[in-house]
């Protein structure tokens, strides 16, 4: 876990704290049914790519993505005392891919290298169903939904390009896949309330790298595992 | 709801896509198709090795070992670009607008690796496979790339060298074997493109100082040589050349083989003879079985460059391994002429296996059926009697000039593609480096033929030629390397004699070690073009 995690996680710890201390019991009918939510995200990267393949590629060739915070936004209307709809949406994180594998490849320092950054813009629709009554004040929930990811300002940095063999076009396709969640909401206060989640989904893309037009190709499952800290506004 | 939650969604999509920039971009595309055009720009780096660890691959084989002692370590790093260009087909009267590809090879490092510096033009020997591609270092088997890398461009040198048109990416559907116009062309061509690149690549630190070296290997020897008579013709300035084991005197090393003297790999030859000559002239044969026999005719002008290996081809019955001719020999018959007719069919009878010490090696080349015809050997045969070379087959009083005007289309293609011709003789330092028991591309009938050609005209100072098999003598500049090619050729011996090399007899190694000596002088003339270029 990096420092910046470690603060979000602290952070997160002192709000629920202060939940606890400042709850007070709310009736049913003074819920409105639509909430925003905004927070930070902490997305754990536990992907997986095969080896890149391709021409003048030699075996092993890999990389890996590092962990990234972002900023957190959703719009959740209530359907039913305990059934939800969350669109969830995250500041595009800059996120950096780095290399795996051989320590050079012939020369070119490889493992370790920062070889590209990239920007993805990823919206999830969740349904969600809470437990207990409205009047609880900490509520655990659990949602099931589907997330889309798009890829965008794609670029190989300069260890990238000394790596593939010049200037690199890099392209990410486009993935539709499940997610699940699940997580404790707290009220503050009548319209307000703090919520702290775990989510999963399933991001798969084809990479496709582009060196004066000799092609590079490779598969990978992200499974992004973002950790959000957030406050609500019901309204 | 479900309409307020879209507009969200949208409105999202909307705000990221507005923050969206365009991800980097890979090289441009050319859209000219102009000769020597880069066609896509910067190039591909391959491979960049430094110099310890380029060091530490070559050290690794005993191959590599064996190449290091000849041209010593690399002082440099070198990167390995695949660079793309336009150039020309081998059609002589319609042009036809090809891409091509090659090396272009960037030593690295401190000084004497970067800054200005000396470029050498490299062409390689006959490559029976498409996909060949000089420039890719990290294919073992490549050994001509990586012999070039170790001598040339690890020492110094910019190296640009092509794969010709018709391998690699290029969509020629033939490639233009020993065409001297077409050849020539596709040097200048990607000199004009590698110099474009240069600037371009990731070793931009290493620039052009103006200094143009030519050499190659076999085919490419011929290659080079062309493109020294071109670049004269064009006024292009040349700091020197070397031609190495190269088939210059095209005509003369026809009739050589003709007449029964059939080199090592002639089966492989002469479809890319026939082909290139086929879509250079067009007048070759109006089909292919006017040249070929039935067995091997059908697809024989589309078979070479190929997909396969050559050996492949060889197993499938797609080329005889080394039947050039039929084991019976044509019986020629020219009107009025009974003592020319049975002289020309004395000569083309196999020749006896104690003939010359290559007679075994001339004995492979003929079977049942052979790869060509009778009929079109005899007519061959006629034309070289009728109109004979001035070095083969027997060497006339004088220059010895090629025929001067072959009735015969394949001969005159051979003639006219003769680096005899062309009123040129070389203006600047020019080396020919050769084996003299060569069996694949004949050291007497090519290199010791043109020398013969230049040693009458004012190039005779300009030429050095050396023998690599030749006994080495005191304040000779290559004494030691040929020492070191005879030493190679003891070890070699004695190894095939040796029960680790198959206990062969002695006369059973020779031949074993003749099979391989074409390929065996390749590391010994390329360190000695080096030598021979550090002088200037």
């Amino acid at each position: 876990m990096n420092h910046s995690t470690l603060r979000l996680s602290c952070a997160a710890c002192g709000v629920f704290a202060l939940s606890l201390c400042c709850a007070s019991p709310v009736r049913a009918d003074d819920l409105p049914p639509n909430d925003f939510r905004l927070g930070l995200y902490a997305i754990f990267f536990h992907g997986t790519a095969d080896d890149l393949a391709g021409p003048y590629v030699p075996a092993g060739v890999n990389f890996k993505f590092d962990n990234t915070d972002t900023l957190y936004g959703a719009y959740i209307r209530r359907l039913t005392e305990n059934v939800q709809v969350e669109f969830a949406v995250g500041v595009p994180p800059l996120t950096k891919s780095e290399g795996r594998g051989p320590a050079s490849l012939g020369s070119v320092p490889y493992a370790g290298e920062t070889l590209t950054t990239t920007r993805w813009f990823s919206p999830t629709l969740l349904l969600e169903y809470s437990f207990f009554d409205e009047s609880t004040p900490l509520r655990p929930f659990l949602g099931v939904g589907v997330n889309y990811t798009n890829f965008y300002d794609r670029d190989f940095t300069g260890p990238g390009s000394a790596a593939s063999g010049g200037p690199t076009k890099l392209s990410l396709s486009s993935s539709v896949g499940p997610a699940v969640t699940g997580g404790l909401a707290w009220r503050l206060a009548p319209r307000w309330h703090v919520y702290a989640s775990y989510s999963w989904s399933e991001v798969k893309t084809n990479l496709s790298a582009d060196t004066a037009g000799e092609i590079r190709t490779t598969r990978i499952s992200f499974s992004p595992q973002p950790i959000i800290v957030s406050f609500g506004y019901a309204f | 709801m479900f309409r307020s939650m879209t507009f969200v969604g949208l409105a999202a999509g909307t705000l990221v896509l507005a923050a969206c920039g365009s991800s980097t971009q890979t090289s441009s595309v050319a859209s000219s198709t102009a000769r020597g055009t880069l066609a896509v720009d910067p190039p591909f780096r391959i491979a960049s090795l430094d110099a310890a660890a380029f060091t530490a691959q070559l050290s690794a084989s005993s191959t590599g070992a064996q190449l290091l002692e000849l041209t010593g370590n690399p002082v440099c790093g070198v990167d390995f670009y695949h660079i793309e260009f336009w150039t020309v087909g081998g059609n002589a009267t319609t042009p036809e607008v090809t891409e091509s590809s090659g090396a272009l090879m960037v030593p690295t490092g401190g000084s004497g690796c970067s800054g200005p510096r000396p470029i050498v033009e490299y062409a390689h020997g006959t490559q029976a496979e498409k996909s060949y591609d000089i420039a890719d270092v990290t294919n073992a088997s490549n050994t001509e790339g990586i012999l070039i890398a170790a001598a040339f461009a690890a020492q110094g040198y910019i190296v640009v060298a092509p794969n010709y048109a018709g391998y690699d990416i290029s969509t020629l559907g033939y490639h233009p074997y020993l065409n001297a116009v077409q050849n020539s062309s596709e040097m200048i061509d990607i000199l004009a493109a590698a110099r474009t690149a240069l600037p371009h690549t990731l070793s931009a630190a290493t620039s052009d100082n103006g200094k143009l070296f030519l050499t190659g290997y076999s085919e490419g020897g011929y290659v080079a040589v062309a493109t020294q008579r071109a670049m004269q013709a064009a006024g292009t300035a040349v700091t020197a050349v070397a031609g190495l084991s190269g088939p210059y005197a095209l005509e003369a090393f026809g009739d050589a083989i003709f007449f029964g003297s059939v080199d090592l790999g002639s089966t492989e030859f002469t479809p890319f003879l026939t082909t290139s000559y086929q879509h250079a002239y067009g007048n070759i044969y109006t089909a292919t079985t006017d040249v070929y026999s039935a067995e091997y005719a059908n697809g024989i002008d589309t078979l070479l460059p190929s997909s396969q290996p050559l050996d492949t081809l060889f197993s499938e019955g797609l080329l005889p391994a080394t039947a050039e001719f039929d084991q019976t020999t044509p019986v020629v018959s020219i009107p009025d002429e009974p003592a020319l007719s049975a002289g020309l069919t004395a000569a083309l009878a196999v020749p006896a296996s104690t003939s010359s010490a290559q007679a075994p090696i001339f004995d492979l080349g003929f079977g049942n059926p052979g790869l060509v015809n009778n009929s079109f050997r005899e007519s061959y045969a006629i034309d070289a009697g009728t109109n004979p070379d001035g070095a083969v087959p027997t060497a006339r009083a004088g220059v010895p000039l090629a025929a001067a005007a072959p009735k015969q289309t394949f001969r005159n293609a051979l003639y006219v593609n003769d680096l005899r011709n062309g009123a040129w003789v070389p203006k600047e330092p020019t080396l020919l480096c050769g084996g003299d028991l060569d069996p694949t591309v004949y050291f007497s009938v090519n290199t010791q033929t043109l020398q013969a050609f230049w040693a009458a005209t004012p190039a005779a100072p300009y030429v050095t030629v050396v023998d690599v098999n030749a006994t080495p003598t005191a304040n000779d500049p290559f004494a030691k390397l040929q020492a070191a090619f005879l030493a190679s050729g003891a070890s070699l011996l004695a190894y095939y004699e040796s029960p680790a090399g198959g206990s062969l007899s002695a006369t059973q190694a020779e031949a074993q070690i003749l099979e391989n000596y074409h390929v065996s002088v390749a590391p010994f003339c390329v360190a000695a073009a080096a030598s021979f270029f550090s002088q200037f």
